[in-house]
Formats: structure tokens, sequence, C-alpha cells
């Protein structure tokens, strides 16, 4: 099928594909960094996109205990159900794939 | 976009479209609609074993012998015959063809259960990556045992359970685990999870969910004994500073604090009141004053959820007095009764009482589920039985309950109410019609922690309509049909069990079971009248 090597492909930037591994199989597949195309959508620099290990049943079970254990503040301080839900959900994003 | 049944032209469409993203599995799959076992061989001679299922990649036929002491593991094949005629499709089968053999190749006979042992017919785990197979030989039960070295009155015991390791190519036992005068619920693979290479034994006499591994050479590896003793070396720890152990009663307060001289495990054993105080003083001259460490990891889980309820101290205590110390007794009185891996460090046990973990049917007594992670021996959730948040997270997440294995990502494609939303729309109309919620949360959660490969693995079944495959069933005179569950909602085929001209004393109790094949369009009925009689066995497949 030729070579799947990706590194030795044209594209805009030729840093994009630079930190790649030439087909080693120990080496993960997957880029470790990632370069933006444009400056709108620059990560932080010390940006480090891993998984996460517990899926997300046991997620929940996490977080609906550390919301009973925590101590419970006077009740402005309370934040909303929803802004609570949204929490996780911006964890989410920064841990999404980059885009291909 | 019309899909056609055909399956010349669902082929043509195969060579010619790439499915739609995401379905080329099931579009695969919908080509069992068109190869089914229509074709029966009626009572076919074969050898007097009691059959009990494929295996999930469908390379093995485990039976066992009718005295319950062999393993008998058979290769599933397929008729191999060549016909010189030119009308072939109308032919009558060769009397060869007709033989139990031309079906299956017997691999090996291993004796499992030696003189006054019996293996446990309903026990059969499957590791799939390895082929190795797990069974348990077992002695007679014990009713009313004393309760004796730290088991639970009331739990039966059995003097010797074993399991075996074997691997299924050869028939080689690999390894073997003894449990001594103990009690596991063997039945159906209720007392034992697998889960890729980790095993979780839960030993109801004695209280400890043991956790062992299987390693790729054979072996059965002991992980952990979580029970009386959480981390491994909990053991070495209490014991060796018993002597640093010291009561502080202090009246004016209400907790009675047990500590050790290192701040590690400090546990707070609470008391009502100054007359129940005296009941827990005389506990230091038992010879175990600590509760075992799981029901201590429980019970301070509980605490900690309802003092945090309460902003106000006396409000605190209040609410502490009402939930909690009114019903210690029975918090502490809780025993595990089933357990099932959510993932490789997680644990989803089942608590009741030692009266509904023996009985039958377990669905009057009272239930609690707790969430454990084994790494840091810390309980994560604790819900009762007809917890709604419980039932809410069931609703959304029950394909994580089933946890999925690396090996067969055949549970990927299963639809449940969390991935398909017809089913979530049948989930939801009859949780509107339910007369009670807290019922109908009970009806639902009662299956938790699942048995372990309880989804029985056939492409066949998944297409058609079929009840209760693999349990036994009282079988009538019908044959069963099978309709396709997509419109249009035809007959596709009939599997008739017992003689082919049917049952003429219908007096007597019949019962019938079906083994499917995982693969191909297989299947074996059994049908059995009273235990001495030889059973009837069918084969039904796709000519």
């Amino acid at each position: 099928m030729g070579s799947w090597d990706v590194g030795i492909w044209p594209s805009f930037d030729p840093h994009n594909f630079s930190q790649l591994r030439p087909n080693d199989p120990s080496a993960p597949s997957t880029p470790i960094t990632y370069h933006p195309t444009h400056d709108r959508t620059l990560p932080p620099p010390d940006q480090v996109i891993s998984s996460e290990a517990k899926n997300i049943l046991l997620r929940q079970f996490y977080q609906r205990g550390d919301e009973k254990l925590r101590p419970k503040r006077a009740a402005p301080e309370n934040l909303s159900p929803e802004q609570e839900c949204k929490h996780p959900r911006a964890s989410f994003a920064s841990s999404s794939e980059p885009p291909k | 976009m019309f899909t056609t049944h055909n399956i010349t032209s669902r082929l043509f469409e195969r060579q010619i479209r790439t499915p739609p993203p995401g379905t080329s599995i099931h579009r695969a799959r919908r080509f069992y609609e068109n190869i089914v076992p229509a074709t029966t061989i009626y009572e076919v001679e074969c050898p007097d074993n009691s059959f009990r299922k494929f295996t999930e990649d469908g390379k093995y036929l485990i039976s066992f012998s009718r005295n319950h002491q062999d393993l008998i593991v058979y290769r599933p094949t397929w008729l191999s015959f060549s016909c010189k005629h030119e009308d072939c499709d109308n032919q009558d089968l060769p009397p060869k063809a007709k033989k139990f053999e031309s079906f299956f190749t017997q691999l090996y006979s291993v004796p499992l259960a030696s003189a006054n042992e019996l293996i446990c017919k309903d026990f059969f785990l499957y590791a799939e990556s390895n082929q190795f197979g797990l069974f348990a030989t077992s002695t007679a039960q014990i009713y009313d045992a004393p309760a004796t070295g730290g088991a639970i009155q009331g739990v039966p015991s059995i003097e010797k359970i074993t399991f075996h390791l074997l691997r299924l190519e050869d028939g080689v036992v690999l390894d073997e685990r003894v449990f001594c005068n103990d009690y596991i619920n063997l039945a159906h693979s209720m007392g034992v999870f697998l889960f890729d290479d980790l095993l979780a034994i839960v030993s109801l006499r004695y209280q400890r969910i043991h956790i062992l591994q299987i390693r790729d050479s054979g072996s059965l590896v002991d992980l952990r004994a979580i029970g009386e003793f959480c981390r491994e070396d909990d053991e070495l720890f209490l014991n060796s500073s018993a002597q640093a152990s010291t009561y502080i009663y202090t009246s004016d307060k209400t907790f009675l604090v047990i500590s050790s001289a290192d701040k590690r495990a400090p546990q707070h054993m609470p008391a009502n009141n100054a007359a129940n105080g005296s009941h827990l003083e005389q506990q230091p001259a038992q010879e175990n004053p600590f509760l075992s460490g799981i029901k201590q990891r429980l019970l301070s889980f509980i605490v900690r959820g309802i003092q945090n309820e309460e902003k106000d101290e006396t409000m605190r205590i209040q609410s502490l007095k009402k939930k909690f110390y009114f019903h210690f007794q029975d918090y502490v009185d809780l025993i595990i009764w089933k357990v099932q891996f959510l993932d490789r460090h997680h644990l989803l046990i089942k608590f009741g009482s030692v009266d509904g973990a023996v009985s039958r049917n377990a669905d009057n007594h009272p239930a609690f589920f707790a969430v454990y992670n084994m790494e840091s021996t810390e309980i994560i959730a604790f819900y009762q039985m007809s917890s709604d948040e419980l039932y809410l997270l069931f609703e959304q997440f029950c394909d994580h309950f089933h946890v999925p294995s690396k090996s067969s990502p055949y549970m990927n494609f299963i639809s449940s109410h969390s991935n398909n939303i017809h089913a979530l729309e049948q989930l939801r109309s009859s949780k509107n019609k339910a007369t009670s919620f807290p019922l109908f949360i009970k009806k639902v959660l009662v299956s938790l922690p699942f048995n372990c490969q309880f989804i029985y693995k056939c492409y066949i079944i998944c297409l058609q309509l079929i009840s209760a495959a693999d349990r036994h069933r009282q079988s009538t005179d019908h044959p069963i049909k099978f309709i396709l569950r997509r419109p249009p909602h035809t007959l596709k085929f009939k599997i008739k069990p017992g003689p082919e001209a049917g049952i003429t004393d219908c007096r007597t109790k019949r019962i019938s079971s079906f083994l499917f094949h995982p693969i191909l369009p297989l299947a074996l009925s059994v049908q059995q009248t009273l235990f001495l009689q030889p059973a009837v066995v069918n084969i039904h497949f796709r000519r």
C-alpha cells in the first residue's frame, strides 16, 4: 500500500507533521502536539492532550460523590446546577483531539 | 432509499455501494436475515451428554457428562458431502449427513470432578483472548453450618469448591483454585465476574471479594482480598499496632473515637447516647473490635454524606441521629451480595441482608449499591435500591454497566436504551405508565450488578425476535417462530423442538433448551422429559 508516513506528504506549513515519528511501532501513532494552521486557535504553550482513564459513568459517580462530600457554603455562593454541569463539558473541550 | 431483502441484490449492493458511515457492521449483520437455520434434522443420535453452551467465538461446544463429572468439548464443523445430481437443493440429505458427528467433532473428554464432587452445570466463563475456560466443581451444600472462623451466620457452607482453568484447545487443566468451607454463588455464574483477565469471586460466607488475575501462561494469581482488610498490608499494620490502640470516650460529645497510634486509619464509631455507649464498651472484650475494612469505608462514607447535608451543627446532629444512628445496626448487618467490575479499578457492589442473600427471591429484601475503588480503597458512591439518581445514571449510561471488554467489541453493537432512541422511548413510556416510581426503579435495577457474560452473543438472535435463548423453557407442541424485527415483519424460520411427529403424551412436563451458534446459522434444541429418559436433540441449520 505504500508508505502511510504523513510526514513526507506536502502540506502548507512544513512544521505541521514534523513531530511524527516515521512508522515506529513502539511510538504512539497520534502526534502529541497540535500545530494550528492559523492564529485564531492557538493552544496554551504547555498543553498536553491525554485521554481520561475513567469512563463517563465513573466520572458521574465521582462528580456526584464530590458534590455530596464538599462542605456546603452559604447560599449565594453556591453554583447553580446548570453552571455545575457546564464545568465537565469545558474540560471535555480541552481534551478533544485536534482537527485533522 | 429502500432496503432490499433479497440476498442477491444485497450482495450486489455490497459490491457497488459503501455503507453509510459507521454502519458497515450493521450491514454485514443484516445478511443473517437471509441465512437462517430453516432445515431441521429431528431426533439426532448423539451421545447422552448435557449440552450447555457454545463459546462466544463459536469455536467450541461445551457439554458435561450425565453424571456431572466429566467435561466434553466438541468443535462445531459443517457438513461436507458432494452431490452428483443436477438439482441438488431438492435432494434429501444423505444418511451420513444426519448424524451428530457430521456437525460436531469431539475434541476431548476431561474428568474434572472427583468422587464426591459434581461439576456445577450452570457455571462457565470464557476468556476469549486466550481461549481459556473456567469451570467449577463443588461438593454438597451444608445448610445450618456453624458460623466459625469469621463466617456469617445463616449462609450455607460447601466443603470444597474448586475452580478449574482449562485451555479449551486441548483440554489441559492449567490451574486450580480451591475454597474450603465457603459459599460462592455458582448458579449462572452469579458469584464470579470475569473482565478481561481479572476475576472477582465473592465469598458470601466470609464476606470477601477475591480478585484474581488470569495470566497468559494460564496461572491464577491472587491480587487482593477485599473485605476484612482493604489494602494488602492492613492486616500486618493492625496486628503490629494493636498494643498502641487507645479508646477515648468523652461524655459531652456523642462520638466514641477509636484511634490507633498512627492516624492513618481513624474511624468514628458513633454512639447514640450514654445508654448505648455501654454496649460499645463491651466490644473491646471481643476478639475483633473493628468492623471489617470495607464496612468501615462504607459507614464513614454514609456519615460524611449525611454530615455535609446540614450547615447548622444542631440540625446536623439531628439529621445524623435520624438517618444514620437509628439504622446503624441495619447498616452494620449489611453483607455483600454480588459484585461486578465497572473498570479495572472500580467495583459495583450490591449490599443486602443475610436473608436476602440465601433466599431465591431477593426482590423483597432491601438492597444497596456502592461503587468501590480498589486502588484508593474508597467508596465513591452509595445508593439505595430505589434511588432515582442511580436510575437516571442507568438510563443514560446503561452500556457502561455492561463492562466493555477489549477482546470482544461485540458489546458496542448491542442496542440498549442508552444508545437507541426507540428503546429509550419504550423505557420512558413504561416509566410513565408505572403506578409507583420507586417500584419501577426497583424493577429496572434488579438486574444490577449484571451477571458476567449474560448477554449471549449471537448474530441471528439480534436480528430476530426471541425470548430467553439461553434459559430452559417449558415447551409446548408448537414451533417457535422467528420474525424479523424490522418491517416487513415477515416470518423467517421456525424451530420445533422435540420429535418430528410431535408429542403424544401431553401430561408429562417437558423442558426445552436452545443453543444457538454465535456465528454460523446452526442451532441445537434439546428437549428433556424425565431425568432418566434420554433427551431428544434436533439440529437446525441452513442447507
